[in-house]
């Protein structure tokens, strides 16, 4: 007996022993470390225990983030120093999944069919929204409330207010959602004695003295006012484009006086459909704005076909006039600010959400998303990327480094553009004047549109009636058919589809 | 191969009780071996995916489980008045489509057949060939600009003939959409049709043409009697498996067509794409249920058109 006894007592004396020694190596792993130990007190947040007291939970940090990015920086131009730059920087191993740009909310949408979730996703526009309301994303509204980040003040809070579902937040911004602002040819405005227009009908004149005065001194009648890519954008906010035409006007349902409305049955709908048929008729849209696309507007821009454009605020500016002038060197472009009628559209930002199938919510809030806009190191990384690598330090001064695949162009971000930062960052890389100068105007004069509003009905139902929106508003504008009977075609054929999604949005 | 195809002396006497069959399959073991990887290739990527189609009688996003609805998906698809927009337009431009290849082809062939000079017929046939080679994309681009109302090729030489008054929006009228898109869909791909039935040219017996013009035969009456039956087969083969493949218009469409001609331009396949396009939830029971109707339409289409050769030409090729 003494001896079952004893050997009981050694038993549990070892098995002691071993936890003990288990919960040590453990434990050391992390202290090892100084930073990430430094980096683990700074996770702990706030919780309320049973009593009601607040008490610090300790976040753990994840030892391996898996990520499905679109927008972040190809293999071929740095991606494995940026994973490994991060690695070492905070201990995580960071897997990227890129997949193609045009299939990406395709893959997307499979992962999540086929059960093979990432941790984290960038989703941008009603996927945000489609996402959220079926459960698929986790709530970061606590973390983001109790955050470190949210605590610095550095953060411009409306933009994250900007993704909040119902009140709650599932999606931290990448950065600034940006939109559209008008590009003119300042060339053709100082040639022709113009002046930058402030009204709809100075706006028109412009485009007038575009269309007919021969701005490009050719001798030929061969130049219009304005172009776009289609007459509605194919997604939301889908008035972005042809702001000074659309104005007031906004083809998608949206809250008025509390209840939920058909923006294309409102007034101002026909108006904006009117003036757009006038100005078509005129000559001064370019006749094919139906069948072009981006590139073709682009294109019509550099070659001095046309004199007005509206396009993306900040590095567009520079682009569009980069490529202008190496067809026509005296070419300059100019933002100029909204008519008065109209203000410019700024979209919700894109997000980086987490998934609910992530183990460790909390700490790819803390090690990813809050670190990504540290206003430091981690914005550092993730906007301008790794030292020596795509940006190099010469006597205290940052300047950027070509694209490892393409050398002739400077390296411009890892995951997004610094100059849309939504923290007070301080960029040590100066910008160009003109990205500054279209944002700067862009931003005084834009309001952020609100999420989608998405639903099961609404998904049914939206895409046959895009497709209806998109033909009437096409054959009024040039004139196949009246602005009236565009409006009543859109309503008789759509009655089922709009009955159905209003009576989802107003229940 | 003689030895494997010949009847085993040794063998016959066990072989005896058994069936017919199972002595053909031991007779002829090398050759059921050697289709053995083919049999597993065919099950692996053909046979096994089709189990998906019963996805078509089910609920399935991104976000819950397949859930079965029985026809609810056919039901959608068919209340849908632009699906049967979209559904009359995929049989109306393929089948003229396929007919307008077929004769072009047909006829080009036997014109580049008729060429004496080797170096010359070469070069017709290089030439010909070569826009197939070219990506949708980019031939919609270079006849968005032959096509433009602004200054493009084509409207300027009609203005200047005084054929027209004012330029035409060739790609955005309904009465025009589907004459331009034939016209564009014939020069990328007629020459590469004519390949075939230039192959099968050279294989008629110069006997036959011989013997003809001995009898007096010119050169029309030669193709009428001879080359033209001679190709009936290849004709009536080409036809029956292009039209198994005659629902599948997606990309020539896509990159031409724009909401002004939705009408006379929209498909089945760009119906869906922009169905998928639009909804941030793909469901993909109603994808698969629009891909099985498109199938089920296929295969009527086939089994017809050989139902019909059978009854013109007493033979089909099923």
């Amino acid at each position: 007996m003494k001896k079952n006894f004893l050997s009981k007592i050694a038993s549990l004396l070892m098995v002691a022993v071993l936890i003990t020694s288990l919960a040590a190596c453990g434990g050391k792993k992390i202290s090892t470390d100084d930073v990430q130990e430094t980096k683990q007190e700074d996770t702990a947040k706030t919780e309320k225990d049973s009593k009601g007291v607040e008490e610090k939970v300790e976040i753990e940090k994840p030892d391996k983030i898996q990520v499905m990015m679109t927008t972040i920086l190809t293999e071929e131009n740095g991606q494995k120093e940026l994973i490994d730059k991060y690695k070492e920087l905070t201990g995580i191993e960071l897997e990227i999944i890129k997949p193609d740009h045009n299939q990406f909310y395709e893959k997307v949408n499979l992962a999540f069919a086929s059960g093979d979730i990432p941790d984290v996703i960038e989703l941008g526009g009603s996927n945000y929204t489609t996402y959220a309301v079926n459960n698929a994303l986790w709530d970061m509204t606590d973390a983001w409330e109790n955050s470190d980040l949210k605590a610095s003040g550095i953060v411009k809070e409306q933009y994250v207010d900007a993704l909040k579902v119902d009140g709650k937040l599932f999606g931290f911004p990448m950065a600034k959602g940006n939109g559209t602002i008008t590009y003119v040819r300042k060339d053709w405005i100082d040639k022709l004695n113009l002046k930058v227009p402030t009204n709809y009908d100075e706006f028109l004149d412009m485009l007038r003295a575009f269309t007919n005065d021969d701005p490009d001194g050719n001798g030929e009648n061969d130049t219009y006012g304005i172009t776009a890519a289609g007459l509605i954008n194919g997604e939301t906010p889908y008035d972005i484009y042809l702001r000074e035409f659309y104005q007031d006007a906004k083809p998608d349902f949206y809250l008025k006086d509390g209840k939920f409305v058909d923006g294309m049955s409102e007034p101002a709908m026909k108006e904006a459909l009117q003036r757009m048929q006038d100005a078509y008729a005129e000559g001064l849209i370019d006749k094919e704005i139906v069948t072009n696309k981006t590139s073709t507007c682009r294109d019509k821009f550099y070659a001095d076909q046309v004199g007005v454009f509206n396009y993306w605020a900040g590095y567009w500016n520079v682009n569009l006039e980069t490529s202008l002038q190496s067809a026509n060197p005296e070419g300059e472009v100019m933002p100029i600010p909204p008519i008065a009628e109209t203000t410019y559209i700024e979209r919700p930002p894109t997000a980086m959400v987490i998934t609910n199938n992530a183990k460790n919510p909390e700490g790819i809030f803390k090690y990813l998303i809050e670190y990504s806009h540290d206003g430091d190191e981690g914005q550092m990384l993730f906007t301008r990327g790794v030292e020596d690598v795509h940006y190099k330090v010469t006597d205290g001064k940052v300047e950027r480094l070509p694209y490892m695949a393409t050398p002739e162009k400077l390296f411009e971000k890892t995951f997004y553009a610094a100059e849309l930062s939504i923290t007070d960052f301080d960029d040590p890389i100066e910008f160009d004047e003109r990205i500054i100068n279209s944002l700067e105007i862009f931003e005084a004069n834009s309001v952020i549109d609100p999420i989608p509003t998405t639903s099961e009905v609404i998904a049914a139902n939206l895409p046959e009636l895009n497709t209806l929106k998109s033909q009437v508003i096409a054959k009024a504008v040039v004139g196949e058919i009246t602005v009236d009977e565009a409006i009543e075609q859109y309503e008789s054929q759509g009655k089922v589809y709009i009955e159905a999604i209003l009576g989802d949005l107003n229940k | 191969m003689a030895k494997m195809a010949s009847p085993m002396a040794k063998e016959q006497g066990p072989m005896k009780k058994k069936s017919n069959l199972a002595i053909r399959i031991w007779q002829y073991r090398y050759f059921y071996i050697m289709f053995l990887p083919v049999l597993v290739a065919l099950i692996l990527f053909y046979y096994l995916p089709m189990i998906g189609v019963r996805f078509s009688f089910y609920k399935y996003t991104p976000f819950a489980p397949p859930t079965f609805v029985g026809w609810d998906n056919f039901r959608r698809l068919w209340s849908t008045p632009t699906f049967w927009d979209a559904f009359r337009n995929t049989l109306q431009i393929s089948i003229f489509k396929l007919f307008l290849n077929m004769f072009l082809s047909v006829s080009i062939a036997l014109l580049i057949n008729e060429i004496v000079n080797l170096k010359i017929k070469k070069a017709v046939q290089t030439i010909i060939y070569l826009p197939h080679f070219l990506s949708w994309v980019v031939v919609a681009s270079i006849f968005m600009i032959i096509l433009s109302p602004q200054g493009g090729f084509v409207n300027q030489v009609l203005l200047s003939l005084g054929i027209i008054k004012e330029p035409i929006y060739f790609l955005a009228e309904e009465k025009w959409w589907r004459p331009v898109y034939y016209f564009i869909n014939q020069w990328k791909e007629t020459g590469w049709g004519t390949i075939i039935y230039l192959a099968t040219l050279t294989s008629i017996s110069p006997e036959l043409y011989e013997a003809a013009s001995i009898d007096g035969a010119g050169r029309w009456k030669q193709t009428l009697y001879i080359t033209i039956p001679s190709i009936m087969d290849t004709v009536i083969i080409v036809l029956i498996l292009n039209l198994a493949k005659v629902l599948n218009l997606f990309e020539s469409v896509f990159v031409l067509y724009n909401p002004l001609v939705y009408h006379v331009s929209d498909v089945l396949q760009t119906y869906v794409y922009r169905l998928a396009l639009n909804a941030n939830a793909p469901d993909y029971g109603f994808s698969t249920a629009v891909g099985l109707f498109k199938s089920v339409v296929s295969c009527i289409l086939v089994l017809f058109s050989n139902w019909a050769s059978k009854k013109v030409r007493g033979r089909g090729i099923l």
